[in-house]
């Protein structure tokens, strides 16, 4: 599904952040990153989703066989990429629903289907947001306009709702969420699983993997994936910290 | 004073005149064309407190005035076609009238045309002047408004400028009794070689007066506008509120911008602002865009339509508003 060979990228100014980055993701797996600030984890969100700030140095991505990396940003969403990140950016008048509209059918223009008719995309929309537990107020404001860090989470989920990805990178979802908004996107997230996709989520607590069981756990530090395991291992990290992995 | 007299005292604009830093005076017909003039037409005017070239243009030209005289508590929505190349216009309106006033394009075309607006607002009087040209050739277009406002009277101006040429829009707003309130929000979305000016000079000559400046721009090309805004507040005149704030997108590398807030305060106890930002597409919300799937032309015109919209989408639900943003809706 997704493979990440020797992935290497930097900034503008030459420093190399990610230094050979490996990754093969398989559908209806999890993929848990974790890794100590500064170690490379958001930038490898935005190199795959193709943040122009940051420039590839070698490497591939492909998604089932088709080298992302060739890709106009657009084009790698629509092939089935999703990337939450961090800190989503707010966009004053532009409508949160009408954006929605017209991200899915963009992707479907790509995929060579019809508009969603309006009728069909309320239904959609209120079905994922009686999911997320969303008030109306998310269809009146302006994307992310104003919505606290929690809301703004909620909002990415409902957009990997709507846009149906096959594969999402969600950096860490679960900063900024109460325990109620955590229990909820967390359910949002599985309830958006299937065999068919696979999820990747970059955290630094173990209380998101509560909810959301990985398949694996990887260790990202300085650029690399330095160790991986199974879930036991984002508890060891949770009791023991980065610095044992450094010391062996 | 009649008006040629009193631009042959003034002289013609020059780039060193503060009201015409930003305009390129050179495209301003030489003195002699003033020589060339109709019969008189023009409401019998005294010009001698009068500054402004462009205020005095349409009277020097001998311009057909037309008065309206709106009474006290009517209610009025308006259409003014400005068809010839000099125009003079006087509206007199009662107290607590409301009225709703477009301006319609010229739709003939000129060489230059200049339209003056007199607007005395009774008390209490409620008025939208609105236009929103459709993009036309004419080469050289002046649009001055001299506004008179008595106590607890609003004024609320609206535009969208989209010409090809140059156009100048200048206002003189006195407000003169508490309660009056005043405010423009104007839009330029021009492209080519295409300009556009604004000259207003806000005169707070009673204390409670609001005045509010909202000016935005959208440019590509090798597109020009300017701003230049003066806020008078006179002694006396406490809790004067005034703000003034414009942003601006560069869309192309050869566009461009400038601005000039002016503030001459004479009385302490006020609260006046201005602001200005300029730029290009926001990057950040350019890539949210088209990583949610959205092809890049269509990200970016999803963008300047927020940024323009956002501007009328603050107005009340009125002609204005439903004008200005239906025309937002076909041109973006």
């Amino acid at each position: 599904m997704l493979s990440i060979q020797n992935l290497k990228a930097s900034i503008e100014d030459g420093t190399q952040i990610l230094k050979g980055i490996n990754l093969e993701v398989r559908p209806g797996e999890v993929h848990a990153i974790m890794g100590p600030n500064g170690s490379g984890k958001s930038t490898l969100s935005k190199v795959i989703a193709g943040h122009p700030a940051y420039k590839v140095d070698g490497g591939s991505v492909e998604l089932d066989g088709k080298n992302l990396l060739e890709m106009e940003i657009s084009e790698r969403a629509n092939s089935g990429l999703f990337i939450s990140t961090q800190y989503p950016t707010e966009i004053p008048g532009v409508n949160n629903v009408e954006f929605l509209k017209m991200a899915l059918n963009s992707k479907r223009a790509y995929l060579g289907l019809p508009e969603i008719n309006d009728a069909d995309f309320h239904k959609l929309c209120e079905e994922k947001m009686e999911l997320l537990e969303m008030d109306a107020r998310y269809r009146e404001r302006g994307v992310n306009e104003g919505y606290s860090g929690g809301e703004k989470k909620r909002n990415e989920i409902l957009q990997m709702a709507i846009l149906d990805p096959k594969v999402s990178f969600l950096d860490e979802t679960d900063s900024g969420l109460d325990i109620d908004a955590l229990r909820i996107v967390a359910n949002g997230i599985n309830h958006i699983m299937n065999p068919e996709k696979a999820v990747i989520l970059v955290t630094h607590y173990q209380r998101l993997l509560d909810y959301i069981k990985p398949t694996y756990v990887h260790v990202l530090r300085h650029g690399k994936i330095i160790l991986s395991g199974g879930p036991e291992l984002a508890l060891k990290l949770e009791e023991q910290g980065y610095d044992w992995i450094e010391e062996k | 004073m009649d008006a040629l007299s009193r631009i042959q005292q003034l002289g013609m604009p020059k780039r060193n005149n503060e009201l015409w830093t930003f305009f390129p005076v050179a495209k301003i017909p030489q003195q002699e064309f003033l020589e060339v003039r109709d019969a008189p037409r023009t409401a019998t005017f005294d010009a001698s407190s009068e500054t402004d070239f462009a205020a005095l243009l349409p009277l020097a030209k001998n311009a057909r005035t037309m008065v309206r005289n709106i009474a006290d508590g009517e209610s009025e929505m308006a259409l003014i076609k400005c068809n010839d190349d000099f125009g003079h216009t006087i509206f007199n309106i009662g107290k607590n009238a409301k009225v709703s006033l477009e301006i319609l394009d010229n739709k003939v075309l000129h060489e230059i045309a200049a339209e003056r607006f007199d607007l005395n607002l009774a008390e209490g009087a409620q008025v939208e002047v609105f236009f929103a040209n459709p993009a036309n050739d004419l080469p050289l277009r002046f649009r001055h408004f001299n506004i008179q406002q008595a106590a607890g009277s609003s004024l609320r101006f609206s535009s969208i400028e989209r010409g090809n040429g140059i156009t100048r829009v200048s206002i003189d707003d006195f407000l003169k009794a508490p309660g009056a309130t005043f405010e423009i929000r104007t839009l330029n979305l021009l492209d080519g070689t295409s300009s556009s000016h604004h000259r207003l000079t806000i005169h707070h000559e009673a204390p409670e007066t609001t005045s509010t400046q909202f000016a935005r721009n959208l440019l590509s090309g090798h597109a020009y506008a300017s701003y230049d805004g003066s806020v008078i507040v006179g002694e006396n005149c406490s809790k004067v509120n005034s703000s003034q704030l414009v942003n601006t997108i560069l869309l192309s590398e050869d566009s461009s911008v400038s601005v000039k807030p002016v503030l001459k305060i004479y009385h302490d106890d006020v609260e006046c602002t201005h602001g200005n930002t300029c730029g290009e597409l926001d990057a950040d919300q350019m890539f949210y865009l088209v990583s949610r799937g959205i092809p890049e032309k269509l990200a970016k015109k999803m963008l300047t339509s927020a940024f323009a919209s956002e501007l009328f989408q603050a107005l009340p639900d009125s002609p204005a508003q439903k004008r200005l943003l239906q025309v937002l809706h076909e041109v973006i």
